[in-house]
């Protein structure tokens, strides 16, 4: 299956169509170009996917100044997801994961004004970290954000993501001795789990 | 007088009678009492206790590991897991069309909302367009839906603190509820109607009257239940002040839904950034303020928000059903829908909070990555830091007004 139509890492957001700006995406560039510098890797702000890739280590200073900033107050980190870019060849190297932030302001759209607009998109930010898939090591955003600390967790369950920089990094859904992570693309069905034996779909 | 007390005891050779407990001093009992409201003695000992996977009030099989100090929580912790079989899994495997039956079984008490969301973020992804009628019917069927999970959640909610009593109640108006829904769909919790690009079976006159009746016979037995919950001084005693959840920290943990609204938050994803065609309805979004009783966060206003939520989900039923056009209820689609490349976040507001769906297409039939956000699994983790220092009855009454389903929560 990881060979069928994997599309190279760079390629989530789909082609960077014309559009209207994102305002949100726009001011959250602007804002970690002048405060954290060299935050912000790659910056999308037209079309269907606006997005801000951050690099990695500049990760936690990115997360800190927008939840900070009293225009942007991005105090909800509302889905911590990741996907999986395995290499088309051996060639292209490792191939990469993209664990993907969706960040969300309960400060400043509940007001009024905000209802009152004509414009109710649904006002997410949406930041990317690409890691290599060998070593996907991102740090952790729990100290900013709490309600990340379960979305680690599952994510490191499910497809392996090394978050760094917080106290324990467990299993959540799986038991801790399932062999490894599940969504990667390359993931092989286990023959049986303690004497349980499991069939993969092709198979059923 | 003084004679030899009678043996109560008949003696047996080789077997020693048990001694009589030591009777208690009323003047000891005295001192205990006096020294334990100083703090002083009495204390006990730090127990691990698990909590579940097979508790009545911790709705399916979540294990909560907690750590007492006599009656005092110290410290807890939630273990999920139990009933997790990776739908984000079986959805990278499976074209779009065959996924949908699974996502009913992720909330299985909001099956017609968790297809909502699903289908609209597919449509998104494809770009298809729903006709008017089938949005419609989309709305009268979601808000149905959310009639019944709310009613039902506040009969086991009674149910979790001791009142049998308005769960039987509850229960006669939701079983009207799910079969209408069964009437459309053809299943009591699990329908797999909402379609991609539409509806699979469209309301007939007959259903139309039935379900004015239903939200009739709904909205007259409400008060009913406040007399029995809400108005009860013993119900507002087990959930005033209790698990209060700060707004900063349901923020911060990403709660949503009905826990979000009760801790003064004003926000509803139906009005605020509204899918589907929940923009064109009339209602008002119920949001917790001091001055019903406790304090705004507690239990007691999470029960609130949900029987006000209630009415308004009559309210938005009431005006599709007066709205509905005539009409296709069924987009023309291909065979097999291949979306091209490119990703959808979507969120829908759910009886328990938001769904969100964050999927990416890579030009097949499938899905490159599918991940949902079961808006249960944020609001349980928000317990371990309230629980902290609550009594273990009020765990329950915390755990309870959550209204968690296992089934999203492990996915």
């Amino acid at each position: 299956m990881s060979d069928a139509a994997a599309t190279p890492p760079p390629a989530t957001g789909a082609a960077p169509d014309a559009g209207p700006r994102d305002a949100v995406t726009a001011a959250a560039a602007r804002l970690l170009a002048a405060k954290v510098p060299g935050a912000v890797v790659e910056a999308v702000e037209t079309g269907r996917h606006p997005s801000l890739t951050i690099a990695a280590d500049k990760l936690v200073a990115a997360a800190r100044v927008l939840h900070d900033d009293p225009e942007l107050a991005m105090d909800c980190c509302h889905l911590v997801s990741a996907v999986d870019w395995p290499a088309k060849t051996p060639a292209d190297g490792p191939g990469a994961i993209e664990v993907v932030y969706h960040l969300v302001s309960y400060a400043r759209k509940q007001g009024a004004a905000y209802r009152r607009s004509a414009v109710k998109n649904d006002g997410f930010l949406v930041l990317r970290v690409r890691v290599p898939r060998d070593k996907p090591e991102v740090p952790s955003v729990m100290g900013v954000w709490v309600g990340a600390d379960w979305h680690e967790r599952e994510m490191w369950d499910l497809m392996g993501v090394k978050f760094t920089g917080r106290a324990s990094l467990r299993r959540i859904l799986l038991p801790e001795d399932w062999p490894g992570h599940p969504l990667r693309k390359d993931w092989a069905y286990p023959v049986e789990y303690h004497g349980i034996p499991i069939i993969p779909p092709e198979g059923r | 007088m003084s004679h030899e007390p009678v043996p109560s005891v008949p003696h047996v050779p080789g077997v020693v009678a048990p001694k009589a407990p030591p009777v208690v001093d009323a003047s000891d009992l005295a001192r205990a009492l006096e020294e334990r409201s100083m703090g002083q003695a009495l204390r006990t000992e730090e127990l691990v206790v698990n909590m579940g996977p097979q508790h009545p009030s911790t709705h399916g099989v979540l294990r909560v590991v907690i750590k007492t100090d006599g009656e005092v929580v110290t410290a807890l912790q939630p273990h999920i897991g139990n009933l997790h079989r990776c739908v984000e899994k079986i959805g990278e495997s499976l074209p779009y069309y065959q996924w949908l039956p699974y996502v009913d079984r992720m909330d299985y008490l909001a099956a017609i909302n968790n297809e909502h969301g699903a289908c609209i973020a597919i449509e998104r992804l494809a770009g298809i367009v729903v006709p008017e009628r089938a949005e419609y019917i989309r709305v009268i069927l979601a808000e149905v839906q959310r009639v019944a999970s709310h009613i039902f959640a506040m009969g086991v909610y009674g149910l979790d603190i001791g009142a049998i009593t308005p769960f039987l109640h509850t229960f006669r108006e939701r079983e009207r509820g799910l079969d209408l829904l069964d009437h459309v769909a053809g299943g009591r919790l699990l329908y797999h109607v909402v379609r991609i690009g539409g509806v699979k079976r469209d309301l007939s006159p007959e259903w139309i009257d039935e379900c004015h009746a239903f939200l009739d016979a709904v909205e007259e037995r409400l008060p009913e239940y406040n007399t029995l919950l809400l108005d009860n001084h013993i119900f507002q005693e087990r959930t005033c002040n209790i698990g209060v959840i700060p707004r900063e920290l349901a923020v911060g943990w990403g709660v949503t839904g009905p826990a979000l609204r009760a801790s003064g938050v004003d926000w509803d994803t139906r009005r605020d950034a509204p899918y589907g065609i929940y923009d064109r309805f009339q209602f008002e979004v119920p949001v917790a303020h001091s001055g019903v009783a406790g304090v705004v966060g507690d239990c007691f206003h999470r029960h609130w928000v949900r029987f006000k939520e209630t009415e308004q989900a009559i309210r938005i039923a009431r005006q599709a059903l007066r709205d509905l056009p005539p009409g296709e209820i069924q987009a023309k689609l291909p065979k097999t829908l291949k979306p091209p490349k490119g990703e959808a976040y979507v969120r829908v507001e759910n009886p328990r909070g938001e769904l969100a769906y964050y999927m990416v297409a890579d030009g097949t039939d499938k899905a490159w990555r599918i991940r949902c956000r079961g808006p249960s699994f944020s609001n349980i983790g928000v317990m371990t830091d309230v629980a902290r220092g609550a009594l273990v009855a009020d765990l329950v009454a915390l755990m309870g007004s959550l209204d968690i389903v296992l089934g999203e929560v492990d996915r």
